[in-house]
């Protein structure tokens, strides 16, 4: 077997496969780096496969904690490691939008699944699951029904694609003015995919379009980035397990040794 | 330790502590100091003079002070110099020469004026029309204008015999220079990226000549020892402003990059152009000013930092190009999308990486830098 382990900001996940390259063990847990959100995301895959951590043969870890893991025969970036898996489920993936817990990347991909060019946000928060959280905070709601709200609102309240920290004030007053949670939700929407937009235009967009991280399994953030650059986007069923998946299959590729 | 070794830790040490170089400098020499803001200033003329020119390159000072001064979109580089005035850092200093390369800067000579009044501030311009007859003229009553603020403030008076010899010490720097950097390229370990950069940046803390005398006993002992394996290295060209806080050179290093040529303000820009052997002192250096190009600060009406770029890639054979762009440096930021547009036209693959000296997390910048040298894999 061989694990992929990718240790995010906000959550960790964890993928086994075999040598036929098919899945027999994920584990996701919503904290990430510097916590036990790695071990627990391991020990879930190892357990819904059936095996031990020493049936492992080879493992690469990526994410933001990729260098505080120990036990890992390699580390590669998540930029890498998302292509990777992308380019195994969806081969004619060209384009790969990765929305995590505090980044934003814009990936491009050849035919053969090499990354040609990436983009990923400055420092700010703007256009990441962070900032999602920060609305979800704001709006008094669960971050995973952030998505219902927004289908429910009405376009029309814009929010700061530049900075979370003014969008936080700009929906209090959008709020206090008497916007409706769901138009504000929206509109927080709209501010992510506009921001997701101009990374997408600093570097080009080729179809297909593929978006993977936790901020993809919100499904009007989605259709709001699909409106704003006039492309489809391919939904994976497990969008955040990607990089995990993705750092599995590097794994397997070095014992084979063509990595 | 090998005296090539030794040498390189040397000149290493020195551009790792700036004051203490200084000092040291100032101790052997017996010359009083003058500091130099970025980009260029007529640093032969500080020489001719019988002074130290120094860099005052910013450094890794935060504070609240320089605030009083400074908004919040001005340069770290602008920012922990005026900081580093108000804290009184600079007092050793006998003079300090503030050209005038954009608006930061432009702002910073009336500010320090008042901020900072024992500094005994040299403000100079540089023409837009560096080229042109009336340009090189007004460029040389400028420097006419500086050397007698030096004279004053050194108490000498500066001869075209003194010049003259300061601009062939000048000359004879930047052509070991480019020496030197050449020979980087074959001794990927001894000369790491940052060890590299700390080697350049150690003349702007030293005598001149003594420096120049350092590295010229540096090149003939590397050209003693066997070039060293760089088979599977990335080789990489550097633009922009400054590459630093150097920690980020060494996540270059750690990601199987080297340095082989650079486009830096701070690096190569200051010993690229050789003066021309034509007239007096002061018209050799008006000359070289006009001969310059390829740089942000000088105007380019050619536009050719992104072609000479694309020339480096094929002398050096480098696999590609880091922008190390300093946040609100606007000059620089001017020339990107140029440079981005004829590199992507060349398919010379191009990383931006957006720096500030006093950024203390450089996690997100090792994401970027890594899957760029995964990419160039």
């Amino acid at each position: 077997m061989y694990l992929g382990v990718d240790i995010g900001s906000s959550s960790s996940k964890a993928v086994l496969i075999n040598r036929a390259g098919m899945v027999c063990g994920e584990g996701i847990v919503n904290i990430g780096t510097g916590s036990k959100g790695p071990q627990i995301s391991v020990e879930q895959a190892l357990r819904q496969a059936g095996i031990q951590r020493c049936d492992v043969r080879k493992c690469v870890v990526t994410g933001y904690g990729r260098l505080m893991y120990e036990g890992a025969d390699r580390q590669i970036t998540e930029i890498s490691c998302h292509a990777k898996g992308v380019k195994f489920l969806w081969p004619t993936a060209s384009t790969i939008i990765d929305i995590g817990g505090q980044d934003a990347k814009v990936i491009r991909v050849s035919i053969n699944g090499i990354v040609e060019n990436f983009v990923m946000n400055e420092k700010c928060a703007a256009g990441t699951g962070r900032f999602l959280e920060v609305m979800a905070r704001v709006l008094d709601c669960r971050i995973e029904d952030l998505s219902g709200l927004a289908a429910r609102g009405n376009p029309g309240v814009v929010i700061s694609n530049t900075c979370t920290v003014f969008a936080e004030s700009e929906v209090i007053s959008q709020l206090a003015a008497g916007m409706s949670i769901e138009d504000v939700a929206l509109g927080a929407h709209k501010s992510i995919a506009q921001r997701i937009a101009g990374l997408c235009n600093r570097i080009g967009i080729a179809d297909a379009v593929v978006m993977t991280g936790g901020v993809a399994l919100n499904h009007n953030v989605v259709t709001a980035i699909e409106k704003e650059i006039h492309h489809p986007i391919i939904r994976l069923e497990d969008p955040q397990a990607m990089g995990a998946l993705g750092a599995a299959i590097f794994a397997r590729e070095m014992e084979a040794g063509n990595s | 330790m090998s005296k090539a070794m030794s040498l390189i830790s040397e000149l290493a040490y020195a551009g790792q502590r700036p004051k203490d170089s200084i000092l040291k400098a100032m101790n052997e020499t017996g010359k009083k100091s003058v500091g130099c803001f970025p980009i260029y200033t007529p640093e032969e003329l500080i020489y001719a003079a019988e002074m130290l020119p120094v860099g005052m390159w910013g450094g890794q000072t935060v504070g609240t002070l320089a605030d009083r001064y400074l908004q919040g979109f001005c340069c770290s580089i602008m920012k922990a110099n005026t900081e580093q005035a108000l804290l009184g850092q600079y007092d050793f200093l006998s003079a300090v020469i503030v050209t005038a390369y954009c608006d930061t800067l432009k702002c910073m000579i009336e500010n320090w004026k008042i901020a900072s009044p024992q500094l005994n501030l040299i403000p100079m311009v540089y023409p837009q029309n560096r080229k042109i007859p009336a340009g090189k003229e007004y460029l040389r009553d400028e420097f006419l204008r500086v050397k007698k603020e030096l004279e004053r403030i050194s108490g000498k008076k500066i001869t075209d015999q003194e010049i003259q010899k300061s601009v062939d010490l000048y000359d004879e720097y930047r052509r070991t220079m480019q020496e030197f950097s050449d020979l980087v390229k074959d001794y990927p370990d001894m000369l790491k990226a940052k060890t590299r950069h700390l080697i350049l940046k150690a003349s702007y803390f030293m005598d001149k000549r003594i420096y120049t005398e350092k590295v010229r006993e540096l090149i003939l002992e590397l050209s003693k020892l066997p070039r060293e394996n760089a088979f599977g290295r990335k080789k990489i060209i550097l633009s922009g402003l400054i590459a630093e806080p150097d920690g980020i050179l060494d996540i270059m290093t750690e990601n199987g990059m080297v340095v082989v040529a650079d486009d830096l303000a701070h690096g190569a820009r200051q010993f690229r152009t050789i003066a021309p052997d034509t007239g007096d002192g002061l018209n050799r250096m008006v000359e070289r000013v006009a001969m310059q190009d390829g740089c942000a600060f000088l105007y380019d009406e050619k536009k050719t930092r992104a072609a000479m770029l694309i020339q480096m890639k094929e002398k050096y054979q480098a696999d590609a190009v880091i922008v190390c762009q300093m946040k609100f440096c606007d000059p620089e930021e001017f020339d990107y999308p140029i440079i981005k547009k004829e590199l992507e036209g060349a398919g010379i693959p191009s990383l931006y990486i957006e720096i500030e000296q006093q950024m203390d997390s450089l996690e997100q910048l090792r994401t970027r830098i890594q899957s760029f040298s995964e990419m160039l894999a």
